[in-house]
């Protein structure tokens, strides 16, 4: 017997509506609300043990800490997959259903499987993290948008093949992989049927869609390097040698900030590259190739810029989605208007 | 120009005293053809093998395919490469269809090299796997790239031609089963139902990027490195004036059998005066630095328009770097007003996740995609290996390493191995043979 639980959040936990969206996190075993729906679409094979219910605000306002009792919650609990939601079109329940989600994946390496409506900003914020199925605009969808996230699940403890994310459903998690068309179809057949169509001006369909170009113009000249403040920021890992961050090694989600004011280079051993990405030797032998600052005390002596910045931007680029990388950029670049940084050096590796 | 194809379907090999063609069996004289492959002196060792589909056969380092085939009126297959120049693509060429020479190093492998399982689940991943096999199995006295990532291969690669020519010579008096016709009138003398079609140009992307000669596709032996885009007829590819080289990851890599079979071209011919009219072929090329790259797509967009083509195809054979190369060739023709249509494969890394070409462009709105080269391949054990197993993980192939923190080593003790599709033989085939597509998940 394979084991759920499900995550909802205090309405449909029957705990109440906007006046109860503080409580705290609860687990309680057993059906409670939609999971009641959602053990009859699993059948008798699967076994919906827990159903964990939190109040909205209190997830959006406390979430490291509602995750963190949450996953306390789970830890001595035995389970094969984990269900949140249905969201619909409520945004702080997607954005829930998203965060415990992603956690529940991460610490459990469990499939993690939900539901929402297109315009939930939790499918944006966490289509790339978990299985979000597409859903109706309101609780009117309920047995239809539980019934495809259970038909999944089954699926996948069933060790079914699992077919693509417009095939199943959910929002692309931004996974692509080689299949083999069923029936097959060589590419010389498609390319001259595309081909055909693209000329007749009839629609076709690409196989590798081009994603939208977010292109940032380049920045003026500085118009006197002598008197610049110039920061460095990279994405190339080199932090102090305890990473007191806790930046993660791929697919980062934090970035730190340490001064180096007093210094005039970087020394091993005091610090290094905690970046996963490439061969780390070179980097730890001398965090100055990643992060200059022995040239730039240098210019900064000949009077070539004004100085260097009290401190440098740290994270790590690989595996890092490009939403990631564009909040955290933006989170830096506050720190560096503040500080009247007017050029930056940003080092990739 | 006009291309006679005369097919001769192998339905079995074997070894035998003449080398000769019969009712759909081919005999080798196994002595004889290793006469032809010791001719050169750098052939230490060699070795022939039968291998057909449903064998428990892996074969790996491999190097090169090569179809069988001779000219009836006299010439090498490889015009410029196995002898004298002359012009392909006219006259009669015969060809035993369904079967490859293969050639696979003997002990060392490199970069460029791949793996075939001619059984079983590995099967699936390599075109190579469906034919009957003639496998030359070698190694070389060019000990100054015997532990180099890269290798020309020159020896074995050269084996490899001197063998199918010399297999494809005992069907040379025969009536073949099968002649296909490949021609097209001249671009400005077609009728008005052809240049009613919508008109098409086939550009390929061959393998060029290495400034080092030795290592790239030859165009009638010379060095696509050294060329910039040109005009060739289709009939010259199906018929021995480009040769593979011995550089890029080998499911990207196009095989010589590739080019003399290119499904592409074959089909641009079946459709030619039904949906469209064929053109020919940009024979364009991939490099390294960007003022490169952006003179091949000038040359390539000029020649599009001067030939007025309503579209095009891009192919390009590689991922990475060229991605570059394939990406400002479909912009500059977009731009130029020709609809164009990429062909290619992807690498979308461990997860799935990565940009899958190395550029992108919204002009390039309409893609057929091939594979991943990244995709990770785990297959058992195989009862008989020819070449060398540890070479996949020892000798720097694309696909395979030697250790992997999280994975382990490519090539385990029982003899499983668990590698990159990026070491599958030609896997990718970007050609049009590939049954792959890429989906989102």
């Amino acid at each position: 017997m394979k084991k759920a639980i499900l995550y909802i959040n205090q309405f449909f936990g029957q705990i109440g509506g906007e006046e109860k969206a503080d409580i705290a996190p609860e687990i309680r075993e057993g059906l409670v609300g939609p999971a009641m729906e959602l053990q009859k679409r699993l059948g008798e094979d699967v076994e919906v043990t827990h159903t964990v219910i939190c109040g909205d605000n209190y997830m959006g306002s406390n979430t490291d800490g509602a995750i963190e009792t949450i996953l306390g919650y789970l830890e001595d609990k035995d389970f094969d997959i984990f269900f949140a939601g249905p969201a619909f079109r409520a945004g702080r329940y997607g954005s829930a259903c998203g965060h415990i989600g992603k956690a529940v994946k991460e610490k459990f390496d469990v499939p993690v499987i939900s539901s929402m409506n297109e315009e939930n900003p939790g499918v944006e914020m966490f289509h790339e993290h978990i299985y979000i199925f597409k859903g109706g605009a309101s609780a009117a969808a309920m047995r239809k948008d539980i019934k495809k996230m259970a038909n999944f699940g089954k699926k996948i403890l069933n060790g079914e093949v699992l077919l693509s994310a417009e095939e199943e459903g959910y929002y692309g998690r931004g996974i692509r992989r080689q299949v083999w068309l069923e029936p097959p179809v060589t590419a010389a057949d498609r390319v001259i049927d595309m081909l055909l169509k693209k000329v007749r001006g009839e629609k076709f369909q690409t196989e590798l869609p081009i994603p939208e170009q977010d292109m940032v113009p380049i920045a003026e000249p500085i118009k006197d390097l002598s008197k610049a403040n110039i920061a460095i920021v990279t994405s190339g890992g080199i932090v102090p040698v305890d990473n007191p961050d806790r930046i993660q090694s791929a697919s980062a989600t934090r970035w730190g900030k340490y001064n180096i004011s007093g210094l005039d280079r970087l020394e091993s051993g005091v610090y290094k590259t905690i970046h996963a990405g490439f061969d780390p030797a070179a980097a730890n032998a001398d965090p100055n190739v990643i992060v200059p600052l022995d040239v730039m005390r240098a210019y900064e002596k000949e009077g070539k810029i004004g100085k260097v910045h009290d401190y440098f931007y740290s994270t790590v680029g690989t595996g890092t989605t490009q939403g990631e990388a564009a909040r955290m950029g933006k989170e830096i670049v506050e720190h560096l208007k503040e500080t009247n940084v007017d050029g930056v050096i940003l080092v990739s590796t | 120009m006009k291309l006679e194809l005369g097919n001769f379907y192998v339905k079995d090999i074997v070894f035998g005293d003449e080398t000769s063609y019969s009712n759909g069996v081919l005999t080798v004289n196994k002595e004889e053809a290793l006469d032809v492959v010791k001719e050169d002196e750098h052939i230490t060792e060699a070795d022939l093998f039968i291998v057909k589909p449903g064998h428990n056969v892996r074969l790996v380092p491999v190097k090169e395919a090569i179809e069988p085939r001779t000219r009836v009126e006299g010439g090498p297959v490889f015009p410029g490469v196995t002898g004298d120049l002359m012009q392909s693509g006219n006259g009669r060429t015969l060809a035993l269809k369904d079967c490859s020479v293969l050639v696979v190093g003997k002990h060392w492998g490199g970069f460029q090299d791949g793996l075939i399982d001619m059984s079983g689940e590995g099967a699936k991943y390599t075109y190579y796997s469906q034919l009957k096999n003639i496998v030359l199995v070698a190694d070389t006295d060019e000990e100054f790239e015997k532990r180099e990532q890269q290798k020309k291969n020159r020896a074995l690669r050269w084996a490899g031609m001197r063998l199918a020519e010399y297999i494809g010579s005992c069907v040379k008096d025969l009536e073949p089963e099968k002649v296909e016709t490949f021609e097209l009138e001249p671009v400005t003398k077609r009728s008005k139902e052809e240049n009613d079609l919508p008109s098409v140009v086939l550009v390929l992307q061959p393998q060029s990027q290495m400034e080092e000669l030795g290592y790239n596709d030859l165009i009638y032996g010379w060095d696509t490195n050294r060329m910039l885009p040109t005009f060739m007829h289709p009939n010259e590819v199906l018929d021995g004036a480009i040769i593979s080289g011995s550089f890029m990851p080998c499911s990207s890599k196009w095989a010589t059998y590739d080019f003399q079979n290119f499904p592409v071209i074959r089909k641009l011919y079946e459709e030619h005066g039904k949906t469209l009219n064929f053109l020919g072929i940009i024979m364009s090329n991939l490099n390294v630095a960007l003022e490169q790259k952006e003179r091949a797509a000038l040359f390539v967009a000029q020649m599009a328009k001067s030939l007025g083509a309503d579209s095009a195809i891009v192919a390009e054979e590689g991922y990475g770097n060229p991605d570059a190369d394939f990406i400002a060739c479909i912009a500059a023709l977009e731009d130029a007003g020709v609809k164009t249509i990429g062909l290619t494969n992807e690498c979308t890394g461990r997860d799935g996740k990565s940009q899958p070409l190395v550029t992108l462009d919204p002009k390039a709105d309409a893609i057929v995609s091939c594979g991943d080269v990244s995709q990770l391949i785990e297959l058992p054990p195989m009862e008989t290996v020819l070449g060398e197993l540890e070479s996949l993980g020892r000798d720097g192939l694309s696909g395979g390493w030697e250790g992997d923190e999280i994975l382990g080593p490519s090539v385990r003790e029982d003899g499983s191995i668990i590698m990159e599709n990026n070491s599958m033989f030609c896997g990718d085939q970007v050609v049009g043979w590939s049954p792959k597509t890429m989906k989102e998940f």
